[in-house]
């Protein structure tokens, strides 16, 4: 059985858009992120007039990577606070791997930081670099705040360790998640010392306006984004489970009903973290696409059953309340920059581009769908596409392994045979990583620009 | 899509952020660290400081001389120093004169102890600058030169030294620093507590009385070096502003440097005591 969720009013008035590019504003962000880190490094060159002897270059080289840790520390929670320019805009999937990155780099910075410090004072007070042990139980018993800067950094080495490839994927993701939110607790405590010990921020007072108000305006957008926002939403909506559809064997669609849910600003391609507060899930959220454009009261996800959670939204009741946190996403109709338009699907990546098919403004012959599947059974959400393709004047084509197994031939030249101007096509792509990887390939060798390729991907 | 390298990534980043402190590190000049060693200079300090005036007739006794340098004009104001001279080194430093009002308030009260210190260690103008107080410093060091450019030429001359030599009268309890450029003169003396002995090293504290009052407070020996001098940079300036406020001993500990705050709290008790007597 399939549901048809075409045609609704605000998928309408989506196709009936102008095309204008939107950029995405990664690029000033990330010159502002190294102004400040400029400014960081800036702060300590002024108040460092000269240095005295090794144990002066170290203690200076702890300084300068203390500062820059504790700098990046709040970008690296800024990444996650699900603020809307970042989400939206940058796109989620790459604010997550910045989030990754920048993570990884500020924990280096952090222990090299404590370890260079320490050596460094220890080299001052006429010690060697073994007694460093000694030196850093002295300062963390006599330094003010030092004690809580060194739980927190404790608890940062733990979430640095769980968040190793081999280890985090043989953790629950629920686990992984929850060890993750101690970061909050970690940053709190190391901000302290960064106030009361920090040279600079004792000698220049206004440094020390300025990282309360770094820190303060993280706090603030944390707290705002991800607490007051979904509540608001969330009160504002009272989103239910209708009705879970099975469309083929192991994919199923959620049918979510709420008030006034065309408000809630998602586009097609979007998604949202959904939380369905049933036994044994409430206590997890995980992103799901919508399938189709949303509807006043109505708003669909579709869904394959791979994990633990996924399948069981197969046993979901019909009322069931539901939480839910977005929209995020930035693989949206604001990404295209061209007429004509591609949208390639792998498996259960077609919900993404169920509903971008459906209004993506275009001509009869602008858009055209290729979808993937291992077989025409797994071809999910099929029927709807083909009255989409019929009703737009849109082309569908399919793509799935032949009787003996043989994988369908995805490369430059047949895409290039089956669309001859493929080069002057926007192409937005959604699927499993390795069908992703090969799909770009194909693409740029049948001569898309990188830039014209629009693709989100959560692979860290 | 690009693909991902995340091992050489890791190893750019790494590279990238070493030879860029490494370079920092190297732009910038290395000094003396006289400035850490000041300990050798504990000694001369208790001197000075024994000496250290209710009136001039002990400082005349043992030819003490006090000499005060030119002003130094810097962006946030005056710099004065004045120096006291015994058998012919430097015993004791002294701002006369220092910026004031608001930043440069803390700034003055965080750089100038050290530089007296740092004066005092090197018997020479060749100090470190405290960073943060960079303006300050540099005038500091040019009143200074030219307050031991008057020693020499003072010597020169067969002690007759110009400048505001102290002759031994009333004036040998000058104000130690501030704003006293003469009126308030008078009525403002320093008070030199005795030396409090902690686990980290001496602590001793002067004050400048005016009017009955604690108008200044100052640490002349704090522990040095290392943790220790990285503890004196953050108590002294606040347990000197609790001392001026509370005008007596019965001030709070800075957390963190509870031994140096018990040393400051004796050593200033002393010079209540002396003051006050």
């Amino acid at each position: 059985m399939t549901t048809t969720l075409a045609g609704g009013r605000a998928a309408r008035r989506q196709t009936m858009r102008r095309i204008r590019p939107r950029r995405s504003p990664a690029v000033p962000l990330l010159l502002a992120v190294w102004a400040g880190a400029a400014a960081v490094i800036w702060l300590w060159w002024m108040n460092t007039p000269s240095i005295a002897g090794t144990g002066g270059r170290i203690l200076n080289a702890g300084r300068i990577t203390g500062l820059l840790a504790g700098y990046l520390m709040a970008l690296v929670v800024l990444q996650m606070a699900r603020v809307p320019a970042l989400e939206r805009r940058v796109g989620s999937d790459r604010v997550a791997r910045w989030h990754a990155m920048s993570g990884r780099y500020t924990l280096c910075l952090v222990l090299a930081h404590v370890f260079l410090i320490m050596w460094g004072y220890a080299l001052q007070a006429g010690k060697s670099l073994g007694d460093i042990v000694q030196q850093t139980i002295d300062s963390i018993n006599q330094l003010p705040d030092m004690g809580k800067a060194a739980v927190g950094t404790g608890l940062l080495v733990v979430i640095g360790l769980v968040s190793i490839g081999p280890v985090r994927r043989r953790m629950p993701y629920d686990t992984w998640y929850h060890v993750h939110l101690f970061t909050y607790a970690a940053v709190f405590l190391t901000f302290w010392h960064q106030i009361t010990t920090g040279n600079d921020f004792a000698v220049e007072p206004l440094a020390k306006t300025f990282w309360y108000g770094l820190y303060g305006a993280v706090t603030a957008l944390v707290l705002w984004y991800r607490i007051v926002t979904p509540i608001r939403l969330n009160l504002k909506h009272r989103m239910r489970v209708e009705a879970v559809i099975e469309e083929t064997p192991g994919i199923v669609s959620v049918l979510i009903g709420g008030r006034k849910l065309h408000r809630m600003g998602a586009e097609a391609g979007q998604f949202f973290r959904w939380r369905f507060l049933a036994p044994g899930m409430r206590f997890s959220s995980h992103p799901y696409s919508l399938s189709a454009a949303p509807r006043p009261g109505l708003l669909r996800i579709t869904v394959k059953a791979i994990g633990d959670h996924s399948a069981r939204l197969r046993e979901l009741e019909p009322g069931t309340r539901v939480w839910a946190e977005g929209p995020y996403g930035a693989l949206t109709a604001a990404r295209r920059s061209r007429g004509k338009v591609l949208l390639v699907a792998g498996g259960v990546g077609i919900t993404p581009m169920r509903a971008l098919f459906e209004t993506l403004p275009g001509a009869a012959g602008d858009i055209t769908l290729l979808y993937r599947a291992n077989s025409t059974q797994d071809l999910a959400l099929w029927d709807e596409l083909a009255k989409i393709a019929d009703e737009r004047g849109a082309r569908l084509m399919y793509a799935v392994n032949s009787p003996d197994g043989e994988r369908p031939d995805i490369s430059a030249e047949s895409l290039r045979r089956k669309i001859a101007d493929i080069d002057r096509h926007d192409v937005f792509m959604c699927g499993p990583p390795g069908f992703a990887q090969s799909v770009y390939e194909a693409l740029r060798g049948a001569g898309v620009p990188a830039r014209r390729i629009h693709h989100e991907s959560f692979e860290m | 899509m690009r693909k991902s390298h995340p091992i050489r990534r890791a190893v750019l980043a790494g590279a990238a952020t070493v030879s860029g402190i490494v370079l920092l590190l190297s732009l910038k000049p290395a000094s003396n660290p006289a400035a850490a060693s000041a300990a050798g200079a504990a000694p001369q300090q208790t001197a000075a400081a024994q000496e250290s005036p209710q009136g001039g007739s002990g400082a005349q006794r043992t030819g003490t001389r006090t000499v005060t340098g030119d002003v130094a004009a810097t962006q946030y104001g005056n710099v004065q120093v004045r120096l006291t001279v015994s058998g012919g080194k430097i015993v004791k430093a002294e701002a006369v004169q220092a910026p004031k009002g608001g930043l440069s308030d803390q700034k003055t009260a965080l750089a100038v102890p050290r530089l007296n210190q740092e004066a005092v260690a090197a018997q020479s103008a060749r100090i470190d600058a405290v960073s943060g107080a960079t303006y300050t410093s540099g005038g500091y060091t040019k009143s200074l030169q030219s307050a031991l450019d008057k020693v020499k030429s003072g010597e020169a001359k067969g002690g007759s030294a110009g400048g505001s030599s102290s002759s031994g009268s009333g004036s040998g309890s000058a104000p130690s620093s501030g704003s006293g450029s003469g009126s308030g003169a008078a009525q403002a003396r320093t008070v030199t507590g005795k030396v409090a002995e902690t686990q980290y090293g001496p602590v001793q504290v002067r004050v400048t009385v005016s009017g009955g009052k604690v108008t200044k407070a100052q640490a002349v020996q704090a522990p040095e070096g290392g943790l220790s001098g990285q503890k004196t940079a953050l108590a002294v300036p606040r347990l000197n502003q609790e001392a001026v406020a509370a005008g007596s001993a019965k001030i709070d500990s800075v957390s963190g440097a509870t031994y140096t705050s018990e040393g400051y709290k004796q050593s200033l008790q002393s010079a209540l005591d002396q003051a006050g007597g």
